[in-house]
């Protein structure tokens, strides 16, 4: 039976999304602290125990 | 049915076909993927990221659809999707309460505001699960097994989740009060008692509907029955029975809790993903002021692979083509062409899910499965609208071209 996709289609677009994400990555706080800068900001160790919902929103009375 | 019952009887056992290709590519995705993440950032994260691709191939194995588990419910009146829902909770809020109550530090359940915008977007989701063809993990792991329409639902999710995201601040200014752990009220054996209670009546609900238009109830797809291939061979290449998805969901959505300290979700992830891509075409997120409290800006500010719903997203996705090429199924409901409504309820369908999901703190995985296992009273709202949500969408499903 023919198969039903491409094969380049599917490594292309796996290799598209790939890069996509490792460019995000080269851009981001936590490639800069593991390259060595210091005072750096990484989203690894936040934790979101203040916000109001799972999305960081506030609660509808801090904001009355 | 064991194979050797299927040979005694004179049959013979369809011959099992692996899609190499699409597996192989699957391995290699995760292993490029996992080394990555586990080069830069944590262990857990990389636990996090297997828990995504195990819980990718349970929701493909399984078919655990919450989509088509309630439109069965509604229009053929059989309720067994519905009541591998309803255990699935049960269950969970049985691991899952007494360990986000336990006092242990650093653990955040899935608790939301009650009020207009949860309304509102719960019902929006609920046309859109119907018209766009799944929820937001049903998106995610049709997207993985390579369903093209979904691609386009996955799109526009992530389109409406971003346009949700910055208007979700009005939404919250409208009539709403803080969120309410059922916990508080009712302890935590009590929540627990309380919500086991209200399940149990929604089965009930759903035996009674089935029966009425039956006659009887259908409970082959919970049970390990009338399988055509053996335990292993059904555990790797599918069709899981109800219960073996729901004992594997449980589970992941308990270890997402104790190794990433909240519980799973889907759709926040979107919202990045959608922010992340505007911001690389020149558009100044941070001026909205979503993207200016504490855990979207630093979302947004930092990498993908440390944003634990993305990294899980990420293994879903692997996980459902790894499951699908398996099964030999990959891209298996793109053969035909899709037709103009169909891609129109697509885009709709996408549309709304991403904006009810942000509007209603996320989608069935993220506000419904999580918030009910966190014991949270937003949950059993979100629940109630999006299935009204949900009968409207089916009502519009003929206009759409789209299938029973």
């Amino acid at each position: 039976m023919d198969k039903a996709y491409s094969r380049g289609r599917i490594l292309i677009m796996l290799g598209v999304i790939l890069a996509l994400i490792v460019v995000d990555h080269l851009n981001s706080p936590t490639f800069a602290f593991n390259s060595g800068q210091g005072n750096v900001q990484t989203a690894l160790t936040q934790r979101d125990e203040s916000a109001c919902a799972p999305c960081g929103a506030p609660c509808p009375s801090t904001r009355n | 049915m064991s194979e050797s019952a299927v040979l005694q009887a004179g049959m013979k056992p369809s011959a099992w076909i692996v899609d190499r290709f699409v597996v192989l590519t699957a391995l290699a995705g995760l292993g490029v993927l996992g080394g990555l993440i586990w080069l830069e950032t944590a262990p857990f994260m990389v636990a996090l990221f297997a828990i995504g691709t195990v819980l990718g191939m349970a929701l493909y194995h399984g078919a655990f659809g919450f989509t088509a588990g309630w439109r069965n419910l509604v229009l053929k009146k059989r309720g067994a999707g519905m009541r591998a829902q309803l255990m699935l909770f049960a269950l969970s809020s049985l691991i899952m309460v007494p360990m986000l109550y336990s006092g242990q530090a650093g653990l955040v359940g899935a608790v939301a505001p009650v009020g207009t915008s949860l309304v509102v977007g719960s019902f929006m989701f609920g046309i859109g699960m119907q018209l766009g063809g799944g929820c937001g993990s049903g998106t995610l792991f049709t997207v993985g097994a390579g369903n093209i329409r979904m691609v386009v639902t996955l799109v526009f999710f992530i389109a409406g989740a971003v346009l949700g995201s910055i208007h979700l601040p009005w939404w919250l200014d409208q009539p709403g009060f803080d969120p309410v752990p059922l916990v508080n009220t009712f302890g935590v054996s009590g929540a627990i008692i309380v919500q086991l209670l209200a399940l149990g009546l929604i089965a009930r609900w759903v035996n009674r509907v089935e029966r009425k238009a039956h006659g009887t109830i259908e409970r082959n797809e919970l049970l390990w029955k009338g399988q055509e291939h053996g335990v292993l061979r059904t555990l790797i290449s599918g069709r899981w029975p109800f219960t073996w998805a729901i004992l594997i969901l449980a589970a992941g959505n308990a270890l997402t809790l104790g190794i990433g300290g909240s519980p799973w979700s889907v759709t926040f992830a979107f919202n990045v993903w959608g922010a992340k891509a505007l911001e690389a075409v020149g558009v100044n997120m941070s001026q909205f002021e979503f993207w200016q409290w504490d855990y979207p800006a630093m979302a947004l500010k930092d990498s993908l692979l440390t944003n634990i719903p993305s990294v899980m997203n990420f293994g879903l996705l692997l996980g459902a083509m790894l499951a699908a090429g398996l099964a030999n199924r990959f891209n298996e409901a793109s053969r035909n062409r899709p037709q103009r409504r169909p891609l129109l309820a697509a885009v709709v369908g996408g549309l709304l899910l991403g904006y009810g999901a942000r509007l209603g703190f996320g989608c069935n995985i993220g506000a419904l499965f999580s918030g009910i296992s966190s014991a949270s009273l937003h949950a059993w709202i979100w629940f109630a609208c999006a299935f009204a949500g949900s009968f409207v969408g089916i009502r519009l499903r003929p206009w759409f071209r789209l299938p029973e």
